[in-house]
């Protein structure tokens, strides 16, 4: 096999981003215009049953364009980037914006402003093909053969370029890349879990999280069923991060002043326990942070929940402007942690646990209630029982019912920030944490 | 000199991959229109129109799949990428264990095209804004509404298949959605109430054919009187469950096990495996007698009613339960040989020309029975009747499940009481669809579509439409979806 990276055409360049971004500008007739690119080309080995199912590369290219006339507006998109198509799309976005109503929410393209620059391709993952993809696929699968189990999973990497420029002068752009793996290593019934994502490919430790997948695997062997109930629990980081994903997407503004949010009259108070923070660090070399967001704003350090005081919410800009919030952070980076002196490592927490259940991952959480913010979901890929300082079996798998603003309120131990993902939240650091109560609501027949 | 046709592209690239000693090729050449617009509080917040062309090559070297797409389609990039798919199915082939073998599957040359009586893409935008901020209006002009949103969307799919075994399929596939929501405050609460038209191949006729506005003042009337409306008390009650509610509750516990190559572990690093284990097929009790689920990509206007699906094998129709039990599975060419089947029943799907395709649930949806409406709740004691979507979660083999709904009545007696709120049931699969013991006849039948059912690394959106008449469940665990339960 002798494809790399290299043999793609190359991907938009910055000059490129600015030649075509000044077509649509300099024929725009409209108040404001905005130009977005978003030049995307990933790849993916895909294993099961301990072969490569699907091999795939694939590169989309894409231009959107916004105008406003007054407060009339709207957008088209194209991947075309032929001179043709782009003037075309100009015409379609102007027809729009004429004939739309007035949006009393538009507000102008931000003003120009330098944006933070960050590593945000690394050279590794930015020349890693499907040679790099498939001799790492093919290293969790030889560790699973060799030990007579099943793997399931992925390795990707991709490189997108994007942009945005507006008739007022704004003009970023930045080059972004990561690199994924996740693996599930099948021993009969039982399943165990490893997952990462990383601005560098050769940072995805392959070996390890495949030794740590095929430990869980065959640890979760012989799962014994417990009854539902209320139990402490030893949460993994990727468990910690599910929930968390679900309390910071209802961090939104709009819906805290409209009341028809978990949050409502909460600001300023204490939501969490008062030892949890949680930040934006854009610049952490384990965190995917960018340089600046969708609407042209910059991504830059900022503090979320301060020792559990919520002390900042998600604004889109219409809401920012009529709360006088000046500045409007992000987060996409979020670093959450606890205060105090944490435990060396997972095993820690189980040594010091006298009876808990140890949850590896959580799946399929979704909210029951917003306005407490309940959340429902099963755990996933290893859960165990934890009696006297050690793991003594595997337990079958539980339903959850609990909101993370009553689970965080109280935390028992704690490990230093880790790296998270799992299958339906970006990336995080948290820690592992022990929690004094957790409701499993039912249980499932494996 | 002329732009070369789509026809020459597809030339090209098979001509490409002719050469490489490949098995089985497909090219997919897309271009796909999408119109969105959104309103959000008495205002449009967003009117979007996207253009998306590209095309994807798939081929099969030595028995694996490679596959390579871009959104660049010139005479220099389509042999480039089919090359390119080429170097990557041989890599694959290089660490491959099992060869994959394909269904036979006729050769087909056809074109597909959605009837339509109105093309939404010609509608002037004017009047679409103006439905949306005149519903929204009568959505707010009921007291006690604090939000309302509404929106309206549409595609249009161009799309071409050509095989190396010599299929040739042409598609000018259409669909369209609209909606409307408003949220109540009530004393420190909120609740929000939805009215959605079903995802259809059809044209705008499809949003001019509801009335919005009377739907949005009945929607607006039912989410005040459920902010206000009492918290149910745990327990055991009957459900009968309206047939959008119905579209999500066999979309997750009946079309995401009949996967096969969920079934076959594919899935098992994501989306997850499934209980319906290949020795079960034609044995296993699903449901009662009165559940009988299936599977139609036939049925005009449905999203899986495509003609053809991404394999090229053409659509069908074919039973997943029948009289209660498990008989079938939705496959592809790839994974129907697994299992013996000597054709694919053609749910191979991609979501665009820049994945590859996969097997996908089809049209399944539950078979009328012979009861009334009323006559389901009727025979009721001490029920729920719950319309709409609400929360949902389902373990990774399909097993333990937990819906919520948008609305919900208490049904007393034999007879549908006043709204309640914060209803949540669950149950294991198997065991609700055995406590099935009546579904409505064919005039209360409807049918709802998916468009973001998600599956695969990296993730792709599915398509398809679950049709129902109402259904009645005895004895289903109902508990409390707030922090005190």
């Amino acid at each position: 096999m002798t494809v790399s990276s290299g043999t793609w055409p190359k991907m938009t360049g910055s000059d490129e981003f600015r030649f075509l971004s000044d077509l649509v500008m300099t024929r725009s007739s409209a108040d404001h215009t905005i130009v977005r690119l978003r030049d995307h080309h990933a790849g993916t080995t895909r294993f099961a049953n301990n072969q490569v199912i699907q091999n795939v590369d694939a590169r989309r290219g894409s231009l959107a364009v916004t105008v406003a006339f007054g407060g009339r507006h709207g957008t088209v998109g194209t991947t075309d980037f032929t001179a043709g198509a782009i003037q075309d799309v100009l015409a379609r976005a102007e027809r729009i914006a004429r004939v739309s109503p007035v949006d009393p929410e538009y507000l102008p393209p931000p003003d120009p402003c330098i944006f933070p620059v960050r590593e945000t391709a690394k050279p590794e993952t930015l020349a890693a093909g499907p040679v790099k993809r498939l001799e790492y696929a093919n290293e969790a699968i030889g560790h699973c053969r060799m030990e007579n189990l099943m793997a399931a999973g992925i390795v990707s990497s991709s490189t997108t370029a994007v942009g945005i420029a507006t008739g007022n002068g704004l003009f970023g752009y930045e080059r972004r890349a990561d690199a994924k793996f996740s693996l599930t290593v099948q021993a009969g019934d039982a399943t165990g879990w490893s997952a990462t994502a990383h601005r560098s490919i050769d940072h995805l430790k392959v070996q390890e999280r495949t030794l740590a997948a095929i430990a869980k695997a065959k640890r979760g062997r012989s799962a014994r069923e417990m009854p539902a109930g209320r139990y402490p629990v030893i949460l993994e980081p990727a468990a910690v991060a599910g929930l968390w994903a679900w309390l910071i997407w209802a961090l939104d503004a709009k819906s805290y002043v409209k009341k028809t949010s978990p949050f409502a009259g909460k600001l300023g108070q204490a939501i969490v326990d008062e030892r949890l923070t949680l930040k934006n660090v854009p610049d952490h070399a384990d965190l995917l942070g960018e340089g600046f967001t969708h609407e042209g704003l910059p991504s830059t350090d900022s503090l979320w929940i301060d020792q559990g005081i919520l002390t900042q919410l998600a604004y889109d800009r219409f809401t920012a402007k009529a709360h006088g919030v000046k500045s409007i952070p992000t987060l996409e980076a979020p670093a959450l942690s606890v205060e105090g002196p944490p435990a060396h490592s997972i095993q820690d927490l189980i040594k010091d646990t006298e009876r808990a259940i140890l949850v590896s991952n959580f799946w399929y959480i979704r909210p029951v209630n917003p306005r407490d913010l309940m959340l429902t979901g099963m755990t996933r890929d290893g859960t165990f029982l934890v009696e006297k300082g050690e793991v003594v079996s595997a337990v079958k798998n539980f339903r959850f019912h609990e909101s993370p603003l009553q689970v965080f309120r109280h935390i028992n131990m704690w490990t230093s920030p880790m790296e998270a993902v799992n299958s339906e939240t970006g990336k995080m650091l948290v820690p592992a944490m022990a929690l004094p109560q957790f409701h499993f609501s039912s249980v499932t027949r494996f | 000199m002329s732009d070369p046709t789509w026809d020459e592209f597809a030339e090209l690239a098979l001509k490409r991959i002719a050469k490489s000693g490949a098995e089985y090729a497909d090219i997919r050449i897309q271009d796909s229109s999408t119109e969105h617009i959104e309103g959000e509080d008495c205002r449009i917040s967003s009117v979007r129109d996207a253009r998306d062309i590209g095309f994807g090559v798939r081929v099969l070297y030595h028995g694996a799949w490679g596959f390579a797409a871009s959104s660049v389609l010139s005479l220099e990039e389509v042999p480039r990428v089919a090359g390119l798919a080429v170097e990557i199915a041989r890599g694959s082939a290089s660490v491959a264990l099992e060869k994959v073998r394909l269904a036979s599957e006729p050769v087909h040359r056809d074109r597909i095209v959605t009837p339509y009586r109105i093309d939404p893409f010609s509608v002037p935008l004017e009047k679409k804004t103006d439905l949306l901020l005149n519903t929204m209006e009568v959505l707010q002009r009921q007291s006690g509404i604090a939000r309302s949103s509404a929106s309206l969307w549409a595609r249009r799919d161009r799309k071409l298949f050509v095989s190396t075994e010599g299929s040739h399929l042409v598609f000018d596939l259409l669909a369209g959605q609209g909606d409307c929501t408003a949220t109540a405050l009530h004393e420190g609460r909120f609740a929000s109430r939805s009215f959605n038209t079903p995802h259809l191949r059809k044209g705008f006729e499809l949003i001019e054919e509801a009335d919005f506005l009377r739907e949005a003042s009945r929607v607006a009337n039912q989410a005040v009187e459920k902010v206000k409306a009492p918290a149910v008390d745990a327990g055991q009650y009957d459900l009968v469950l309206d047939p959008e509610h119905l579209s999500l509750t066999i979309h997750e516990s009946c079309g995401h096990p009949s996967e096969l190559d969920r079934a076959l572990g594919y899935e098992a690093n994501y989306a997850g495996t499934s209980f319906l284990t290949t020795e079960k097929r034609g044995t296993f009790c699903y449901g009662s007698r009165h559940v009988n689920l299936v599977a139609d990509n036939t049925e005009p206007e449905t999203l899986a009613a495509t003609g053809y699906d991404d394999d090229g094998v053409a659509c069908q129709k074919w039973d997943i339960v029948r009289n209660g039990i498990f008989v079938g599975y939705c496959t592809n060419r790839e994974v129907a040989p697994k299992i013996g089947e000597s054709r694919s029943c053609g749910s191979n799907r991609a979501d665009g020309w820049g994945n590859i395709p996969m097997v996908r649930i089809a049209n399944i949806g539950l078979e009328p029975g012979e009861a009334t409406r009323e006559q389901l709740i009727a025979d009721v004691k001490r029920g729920v009747y719950i319309e709409g979507h609400g929360s949902y979660s389902i373990d990774q083999r399909r097993y333990n499940f937990q819906f919520g709904g948008d609305a919900f009545w208490l049904i007393e007696n034999g007879r549908r009481t006043h709204m309640l709120r914060d209803v949540i049931y669950h149950g294991i699969t198997p065991e609700f669809w055995n406590n099935c013991d009546g579904v409505a006849d064919r005039s209360f039948r409807r049918r709802y579509g998916f468009i973001t059912c998600g599956k695969g690394q990296p993730g792709q959106s599915g398509w398809m439409t679950h049709a129902a008449a109402p259904a009645r469940f005895r004895q289903v665990h109902v508990i409390r979806g707030e922090e005190s339960s």
